[in-house]
């Protein structure tokens, strides 16, 4: 069966290494982590690392002033970067086929925080606060309004997987002919709520987050944004499967078993019609959580055996929660646009190289470390969230093996 | 792309069976603002855990599905507001510099509805949760067809719904501010009478429902006019009977 292609045609990102694609993928390929800043103003008493966006972030014009709140500033930063290609886009397709589905799981609740404050000194909220900074549909609201695109808007929020799970929508949403391109893709922001929310779980490293290391201790949380121009076009990098699943298991701990995962796995690789072997890299979820690497390292265990190079990048730009799935396919995006004859650059594996050893023992990448690849790669990234949603996405240099 | 809506169900305080809801469609009138269904469905252990929105839009799924269903549709979960409430107290907390509770913190992600259902109903498909402003039943329907496209052989159920925001940022938001859910079950072929959905780019607002889109859109569903329009924003969604 021949099935419209997938095209991710244009790409924009912000996070803690940088807003350049040439600065990100420098410092995501050296393993940088000086990216993460220490911060002791999210949660009371603590001093802990951050992945926060250093970078100044643009202002949201006057007229819609009603969506501005950091989540929408990181978001247009991300836009800004591919606003010649979108606007070429509307021009090409027309205005009401264009489309907007993103994740996020915080939108502005930060600025709702700062609102909050000002309700507490003074009896009201802050004047320029707005509920479109809030609710979820904001940012998609936010984007619709920003670019002039008519076509549904709408946001995907599942947790940790909101980002991974907005570019399968803006898939399907192509071969179903309702829209000939998408804005997809997912902002994340630092805030009170979710420093606070994960501190309460236990769930924050007192370091640095050290996925697959028998010193473990959680997660660095971290923001930002990564928006995909996706057509039905052919070339370039392509989004080529999808695989999603749910747990029934527990609203904040994984299946320890890593059933979800593996299923996620195995239907992003049926659904590209790819065999393990033909899979490339492999990014990690990995939070650097108790829960989350046994399971996933026992699930990609089975799935793909140890040979797989596998990284996780959490390191790198922290956990940005509901944008970690976009960021992370930005991270495959790049690994595949800098791909040199048949090889593949890959992100270092980022931690203080103790491994578990009661981890399954797949393959983390080392330092500098490249692999051939043949002349069309495919690269996977998990994402699992809370209340066991998870989302696995295929990318890849050309439609159809 | 037709769509075929073989089942449904809703729940509005004192609305709360079929015969109910058909008599509410052929008089229909502002929704009472206050109350919640007791959710005697669920476990008593999860049904402690369930905030008034979740054992809403769970009695909605639980009265749509028979219980060979349940555990393996996949499902679509819509809410403008999800949690919002819940996130109220705990925006509180941080602003004070009070300790935050894991469990309230943890049931406050916009999946939390659909996490629940998953558990609740021992059910591993897929499932996603959306927010689309004034717009989310119509994005919901989208979803429904997304999910279609990647597997066209099995249906999808659809579960939306909201209670209205409390004091705090409710003088904010302009909308029926009424609890309620609705649930359906889609299908891209099958028996029951069947829908298409389309858009367009419009420029003209359409007129609001004194009551949520989707409950205007069950009103038109049981009435006999051919179709419904709906969207706030530039893009118009037109469902129509086939």
């Amino acid at each position: 069966m021949t099935r419209t292609p997938c095209s991710l045609a244009a790409l924009g990102q912000v996070n803690a290494l940088g807003k350049t694609h040439a600065e990100i993928a420098k410092r995501l390929f050296a393993g940088d982590t000086s990216g993460l800043t220490l911060r002791d103003d999210l949660v009371p008493e603590r001093s802990l690392l951050f992945g926060a966006v250093r970078d100044p972030l643009p202002e949201i014009p006057a007229r819609l002033a009603r969506f501005a709140c950091r989540n929408n500033r990181l978001a247009l930063a991300a836009l800004e970067q591919i606003g010649a290609e979108v606007e070429a886009t509307l021009s090409r397709f027309g205005r009401a086929r264009v489309g907007v589905v993103v994740g996020t799981s915080t939108s502005g609740v930060g600025d709702a925080e700062e609102a909050i404050a000002v309700r507490e000194r003074t009896g009201r909220l802050a004047r320029e606060f707005d509920y479109a900074q809030l609710e979820f549909g904001g940012l998609s609201g936010f984007l619709a309004e920003a670019t002039g695109a008519r076509g549904p808007a709408y946001t995907l929020s599942t947790a940790c997987s909101s980002g991974a799970r907005a570019l399968a929508t803006a898939r399907s949403l192509i071969r179903l002919g309702i829209c000939d391109a998408v804005i997809s893709g997912a902002a994340d922001s630092l805030c009170g709520l979710t420093a606070n929310g994960f501190a309460s779980l236990g769930a924050l490293s007192a370091r640095i987050t050290n996925p697959c290391s028998r010193n473990r201790d959680g997660l660095t949380l971290g923001e930002g944004s990564a928006l995909f121009l996706v057509t039905g076009d052919a070339g370039g990098v392509q989004l080529l499967g999808v695989g999603e699943s749910s747990e029934a298991h527990h609203i904040s701990a994984p299946d320890p078993e890593g059933n979800g995962a593996e299923a996620a796995m195995r239907g992003a690789l049926a659904d590209a019609g790819l065999a393990p072997s033909e899979i490339a890299y492999l990014n990690l979820h990995g939070t650097g959580t108790p829960q989350n690497d046994p399971m996933e390292c026992a699930a990609v265990a089975r799935v793909f055996g140890t040979e797989l190079p596998c990284s996780s990048t959490k390191a790198l730009i922290g956990h940005a929660l509901g944008a970690a799935g976009a960021l992370e396919a930005a991270f495959c995006w790049l690994v595949l646009a800098n791909r040199s004859n048949d090889s593949l650059t890959l992100p270092p594996h980022v931690f203080d190289g103790e491994r578990d050893p009661a981890l399954a023992p797949i393959r983390l990448v080392a330092a500098s470390e490249s692999v051939k690849a043949g002349a069309h790669p495919r690269v996977l990234t998990n994402s699992f969230g809370f209340g066991g949603s998870n989302c696995s996405l295929v990318l890849g240099t050309d439609a159809d093996a | 792309m037709k769509l075929s809506l073989t089942n449904w169900s809703a729940w509005a305080p004192g609305i709360e069976t079929p015969d109910a809801w058909r008599a509410w469609a052929r008089e229909p009138s502002p929704l009472a603002k206050e109350g919640a269904p007791d959710g005697k469905f669920l476990p008593a252990m999860l049904r402690r855990r369930c905030t008034p929105l979740t054992r809403t839009m769970l009695a909605a799924a639980w009265g749509c599905l028979d219980a060979n269903e349940l555990p393996t549709l996949r499902s679509v979960f819509a809410s403008r507001h999800g949690s919002i409430n819940e996130s109220i107290g705990l925006l509180e907390n941080v602003v004070r510099r009070e300790k935050l509770s894991p469990a309230t913190f943890s049931h406050t992600v916009h999946n939390a509805q659909a996490a629940l259902f998953s558990i609740a109903a021992v059910n591993r498909a897929a499932s996603s949760s959306l927010s689309a402003q004034e717009d989310t039943w119509a994005c919901a329907w989208i979803e429904a067809l997304t999910f279609l496209e990647r597997d066209p052989s099995a249906p999808v159920l659809v579960v939306i719904g909201d209670v209205p925001l409390a004091e705090t940022f409710a003088p904010l938001v302009d909308e029926p501010a009424v609890p309620y859910a609705f649930a359906c079950r889609l299908a891209s072929e099958g028996s029951g009478p069947g829908i298409t959905l389309a858009l367009e780019d419009s420029d003209q607002p359409l007129p609001r429902p004194a009551w949520p889109h989707v409950l205007e859109f069950l009103r038109w569903w049981l009435s006999d006019e051919p179709t419904l329009a709906q969207g706030s924003r530039g893009t118009r969604y037109t469902f129509r009977r086939s």
